[in-house]
């Protein structure tokens, strides 16, 4: 593929959980090397919609295409094929406790390939100089902090070089500072190794830092997209009060009285 | 990925072509294991033909570099392209490996 290839494309994306709907009509494309930035508040749909891109979830209606290939609709073999191109860093970097630095990053690699233990090891240690974490190896989660634990999380998911790398809400919970060197990382890794980035965020910050394209979403719909010069001047209350952080506006997080009231009659 | 062999003087020069990655690598490995195992002591690598190589292909070749040094000879690099080449400079191998922009100054400098 060549780089502004379509790489993921969501195509009218309807998901509902218990009869409310969650994603209300998605169309949304990555394209190969860019960083995409999804962007929205808390049960805005966001995370919902990254697990329809890894394939977690199947869409009530409409499709989500991974290299060309509808991966609702795939057997389990060949979504595992795919998965293989993937990346993946959760918000809570979800490392074994019990394992070593080393050990979490070759777990991929030694599940899902025939590679020699000494190659592995070699891969890893490269993994981690690209991270900033040289010589860490050999320490247990338990014993870095939570950026490093992040940085760890970002070598295991490079641990396949993956063409795509999805990333759930990657500086929640860390410091300015530890933030911003992550946002860095993912720029980095993303632009010198052509790796397409999916960014799930609500921290405005690291929205400007990384995205070269944003969405945002809003009640599971795509309200506003565009380059992060587009969004900041966009005339859109919902993105407008999104991005001031304002407690009132369209966004509304407070129900109305009149329901609480009700409801007490209840 | 394919591997050719050629032997010029005491100098082994293999061409290393198509894709390495996770799938090839071990391939790569085993044929290189060979020309090791028959007591080449001056190896060249082509990788004019490499159309991608990933980081198991890039640890692939530092084992083999490991290896060569262990026995006692010397591993030279020749024609990288140019996304080959950064993936080299990204990693710092530039500063592992001998890295010679033409296959003969490649042979003339060991």
């Amino acid at each position: 593929m060549n780089a502004g290839e379509p790489i993921i494309v969501v195509k009218d994306l309807v998901k509902s959980f218990d009869g409310r709907r969650v994603l209300d009509g998605i169309n949304l494309t990555a394209y190969k090397g860019e960083t995409l930035v999804i962007m929205g508040g808390s049960g805005c749909g966001k995370s919902t919609l990254l697990r329809h891109m890894i394939g977690v979830h199947k869409p009530d209606s409409g499709s989500v295409t991974v290299k060309g290939k509808n991966i609702s609709s795939l057997q389990e073999e060949e979504l595992d094929e795919i998965k293989k191109s993937f990346g993946m860093l959760f918000q809570s970097a979800a490392l074994l406790d019990y394992l070593t630095v080393e050990e979490n990053i070759t777990l991929p690699l030694a599940e899902h390939t025939d590679l020699d233990p000494d190659i592995i090891k070699i891969m890893v240690k490269m993994k981690l100089e690209l991270v900033g974490l040289s010589g860490f190896q050999d320490l247990k989660p338990s014993q870095i902090s939570g950026g490093m634990k992040k940085r760890v999380g970002l070598a295991r998911a490079i641990a396949m070089d993956p063409e795509i790398i999805f990333y759930d809400e990657p500086t929640a919970g860390l410091d300015p500072i530890v933030a911003a060197v992550i946002d860095k990382l993912i720029v980095d890794l993303s632009k010198k190794l052509m790796i397409t980035s999916v960014v799930v965020t609500h921290d405005m910050q690291s929205v400007f830092r990384i995205a070269d394209r944003v969405a945002m979403l809003y009640k599971g719909k795509v309200v506003e997209h565009g380059t992060p010069p587009e969004i900041r001047s966009s005339d859109n209350p919902l993105v407008k009060q999104f991005i001031e952080g304002n407690p009132d506006g369209p966004v509304s997080f407070i129900q109305s009285g009149d329901d609480y009231l009700k409801d007490l009659m209840k | 990925m394919g591997v050719d062999k050629k032997v010029v003087g005491d100098i082994t020069v293999c061409s290393l072509g198509g894709e390495i990655n996770i799938n090839t690598s071990p391939e790569l490995r085993r044929s290189l294991d060979g020309i090791i195992g028959q007591s080449a002591k001056k190896i060249v690598l082509d990788l004019d033909g490499v159309t991608y190589i990933d980081s198991s292909g890039l640890a692939t070749l530092i084992e083999v570099l490991r290896r060569i040094k262990r026995e006692g000879g010397t591993l030279h690099l020749c024609r990288l392209p140019d996304k080959v080449r950064s993936l080299f400079e990204m990693t710092k191998l530039t500063k592992l490996f001998q890295i010679y922009d033409a296959e003969e100054t490649a042979c003339a400098n060991f």
